[in-house]
């Protein structure tokens, strides 16, 4: 009895002793015959003359006629979901002692002057031309 | 050589009489509508047809299907088992249970032989007659 782990799909023509878990689908083809439980993220087709016992946990079951099957079924979403890889804990750089060494080998690069563009204000506006009301008339008042 | 058609098999699906059992070739049929609904412990002798909503235990000596929308509470035990529609409850084919690509069964199966389609939801133990149960323990 083992366990066996696979990423992708599975076909099962032999025989096969021990937990499944698939990340894709199983088929337990025509005398195919597992016996252990069975996790498929996918899909666990069991064939016409495939042998299947053991307690399953699928996304989606599909069980030709005259096959064998026995044990507990169960099938939900949470299946759908492929199992995150083995999490590494990352430890948690410590960003002023890193910062450090690269400083210490790495050229030290100027940052460029930035250009900053200026924002192009076309020409210099045009003094407002008041239209000063015109002096009135003095037409009459000649002096 | 001339062949002749199963004509006998293509009358309207057992013509259905006043409360809903009809008889057909002897054996005697009992259908549920879309809209109707049963609730208690149901004895029969011939073929069950399931819709609406039925609630209890069912006995019977034929075939039980439930259709498609139909909603069982039911524990059911038949000759032959087929849901489109959705049942919580144990099931126990004497012969055959089939589950079709709509169909939602929770609950625990005993059955000589299986088969379910693609897309179908099954949540429950499943244990097949043929199979000598050995114990788990190894």
């Amino acid at each position: 009895m083992g366990q066996l782990y696979v990423e992708g799909d599975l076909r099962v023509v032999g025989t096969v002793e021990g937990g499944l878990e698939v990340t894709g689908s199983v088929e337990i083809d025509d005398g195919g015959r597992v016996t252990g439980p069975v996790t498929a993220h996918d899909r666990l087709v069991v064939g016409r003359a495939g042998s299947l016992v053991g307690d399953v946990h699928v996304a989606r079951l599909v069980v030709a006629d005259g096959a064998t099957f026995s044990g507990k079924v169960s099938m939900g979403k949470q299946v759908d979901a492929p199992p995150k890889p083995v999490e590494l804990p990352v430890p948690v750089a410590e960003p002023a002692k890193i910062e450090d060494t690269v400083k210490a080998e790495a050229p030290v690069t100027v940052a460029e002057p930035v250009k900053t563009q200026q924002p192009f204000k076309g020409q210099p506006a045009k003094p407002q031309q008041f239209h000063a009301p015109k002096p009135p008339d003095r037409k009459g008042k000649r002096r | 050589m001339d062949v002749q058609e199963a004509v006998a098999e293509s009358t309207p699906a057992a013509s259905v009489e006043d409360n809903g059992d009809a008889r057909r070739g002897g054996q005697r049929k009992f259908t549920m509508g879309p809209n109707d609904s049963l609730e208690g412990k149901l004895v029969y002798e011939g073929d069950v047809h399931v819709d609406g909503r039925a609630e209890g235990e069912f006995k019977v000596t034929g075939n039980l299907d439930v259709a498609q929308g139909a909603t069982a509470r039911i524990s059911i035990e038949a000759a032959n088992v087929s849901v489109k529609g959705q049942v919580e409850g144990s099931v126990n084919a004497h012969d055959k249970l089939t589950l079709g690509k709509n169909a939602r069964l929770s609950g625990d199966i005993v059955v000589r032989r299986l088969q379910i389609e693609d897309g179908a939801s099954l949540n429950g133990h499943v244990r097949m007659g043929d199979i000598e149960q050995h114990g788990s323990g190894g």
